[in-house]
C-alpha cells in the first residue's frame, strides 16, 4: 500500500507526520520526494549505504551531419534547441528531455548525452526499515525525474510512505501518482485552508482517496472543520499545538519518542488508513 | 543592412519596448530602401526560452543589427550564433529616435548580458 502525505501549504507538518508514522510502523519504507528541500533524513539518523546519481539527457548536435534545416528548433516547445546561422545552439537547462528533436532530425545529427541533475540516498533505519531521499542539484529546473526514480525503486514495498513536496505543481503530482491513499497535513488557519482546497481539487481530479490530519488543531479557527464536513472529507486526527512539541521538532527529534499523546494519534491514523493489523 | 528595434507598437513613432524577448513588435529598418517594416514578435508569449526564440525570429528576418533595452545570457549567445550585433538604447524614446541615435553612434554595443537569466 502506497500512502502519500501532502499539504499544499508548506510548514503544516508533512514531514512531522511522515517521520512519526514511519517510526510507529514495524516494517515500512519512507521516501522523501521533496527533492528541492529534503528534511526527513534529519529526523531519522539513518545509515546511508548507497548513493545514486540521477541523470537527465540533453541533445548534442554533430555539426558535420547537420544541414541547419531547422526542424529541431521548430519541434522544441521549450526553445532549448535553436538552429542559428552556422551551428545549432543547445540550452541544456531548458531541455525537458523529451527526445523529440532527435526524432525529427532528418540527418541523424542529434544524439543525447547525460547530465547529473541530482542524487538519491539509500538509508537503513533501525533493523528492518528503509528510507530513501532525493536531492535536486541547485539551479536544475525539475525534480520530477528524481521523484519518479524514487518511486520506481520502491514500487514493490508492502507499505510505502511518501513525503511529498508542498504545492500542487508537477513535483507534487509526480509524488502522489499511483498512491492508494493520500493524507493531507492541514492547519486550521485561513492560509492552510486556502492551500488545502487546491490539494483537494488536485486529489479529486486524480481520483485518489484521501483524508485529513489537522495539525496545530488548537490554533486558528473552525473554518477547516466546517469545510471538511461540507465536503464530506474524512478527518483522520487532530494534533494539538504544544510548546514542547515545537521544541522537540526544533531539536530534530521525533514526537513519538517523547509523547504518549502523539503515539496514540499516530496509531489511530494507522488503524484508519492501514487497518488494525498494522497498528 | 537591416536593423531590428524592439517596439511597443507598430509605427516608427511608437515607444521602444522595455524588454527584448517580450517586446510586442520588432521594427525592421532597411538602410538601403529606407523603409520600416513591423512584425509581431511571436516569441513574446513563450513559457520558457523566449530570448533564444526572439533571436531566431530576428535571424529569420535577416537582421544584421538589433537595438535592445536589456539582454539575458541566452539571448547574447543566440545573437552571437546568428551573427547579429546588438546596441543598447535608453527607454522612453521612439523607434525612430533610437534608430537616429544608433546612426549618430550614441548607443553602446552590448558584448555581455546586461541582466541575469531567469527560470
Amino acid at each position: 500500500m502506497k500512502i502519500a502525505i501532502l499539504s499544499g501549504k508548506g510548514g503544516t507538518g508533512k514531514t512531522t507526520l511522515s517521520v512519526n508514522l514511519f517510526s510507529s510502523l514495524n516494517k515500512v519504507t519512507l521516501i522523501d520526494t521533496d527533492v528541492e528541500e529534503p528534511n526527513s533524513h534529519l529526523f531519522l539518523n539513518g545509515n546511508t549505504y548507497h548513493e545514486e546519481d540521477i541523470n537527465k539527457q540533453y541533445p548534442v548536435v554533430d555539426h558535420d551531419l547537420c544541414t541547419l534545416c531547422g526542424e529541431c528548433g521548430e519541434f522544441c516547445n521549450f526553445n532549448a534547441i535553436i538552429p542559428a546561422k552556422k551551428k545549432v545552439l543547445v540550452f541544456d537547462d531548458l531541455c525537458h528531455d523529451c527526445g523529440g528533436c532527435k526524432l525529427v532530425c532528418p540527418t541523424n545529427a542529434i544524439s543525447y548525452t547525460d547530465k547529473v541533475i541530482g542524487k538519491i540516498f539509500y538509508q537503513s533505519v533501525g533493523d528492518n526499515k528503509q528510507f530513501l531521499y532525493g536531492k535536486l542539484t541547485i539551479g536544475e529546473i525539475s525534480g520530477v525525474r528524481i521523484i519518479e526514480h524514487l518511486k520506481n525503486v520502491t514500487k514493490k514495498e508492502e507499505i510505502l510512505l511518501i513525503d511529498s513536496p508542498p504545492g500542487t505543481s508537477c513535483s507534487t503530482v509526480a509524488s502522489i501518482e499511483g498512491s492508494d491513499y493520500c493524507i493531507i497535513a492541514a492547519e486550521p488557519t485561513p492560509f492552510g485552508l486556502s492551500d488545502m482546497r487546491m490539494v483537494v481539487e488536485l486529489l479529486r481530479e486524480q481520483k485518489l482517496d484521501f483524508g485529513v490530519v489537522v495539525n496545530k488543531s488548537n490554533l486558528g479557527n473552525d473554518d477547516i472543520y466546517k469545510y471538511l464536513e461540507e465536503e464530506s472529507i474524512e478527518l483522520l486526527g487532530n494534533i494539538e499545538f504544544r510548546e514542547e512539541f515545537a521544541k522537540i521538532i526544533a531539536r530534530g527529534e521525533l514526537l513519538v519518542d517523547h509523547s504518549e499523546y502523539v503515539r496514540n494519534i499516530m496509531n489511530n491514523i494507522i488503524k484508519k488508513v492501514l487497518g488494525e493489523t498494522y497498528a | 543592412m537591416k536593423i531590428g528595434i524592439c517596439a511597443s507598437d507598430h509605427t516608427p513613432e511608437s515607444l521602444v519596448a522595455g524588454r527584448f524577448a517580450r517586446a510586442p513588435y520588432f521594427a525592421v529598418y532597411n538602410s538601403e530602401t529606407l523603409d520600416f517594416a513591423f512584425f509581431n514578435n511571436t516569441a513574446k508569449d513563450e513559457g520558457s526560452g523566449a530570448g533564444g526564440k526572439a533571436v531566431k525570429v530576428l535571424g529569420n528576418l535577416n537582421v544584421d543589427i538589433v537595438l535592445v533595452p536589456e539582454l539575458g545570457p541566452k539571448a547574447i549567445d543566440a545573437l552571437n550564433a546568428f551573427e547579429i550585433k546588438s546596441y543598447q538604447y535608453k527607454q522612453g524614446k521612439t523607434v525612430r529616435e533610437a534608430l537616429y541615435e544608433y546612426f549618430e553612434k550614441k548607443l553602446p554595443e552590448m558584448l555581455d548580458a546586461s541582466v541575469k537569466g531567469k527560470h
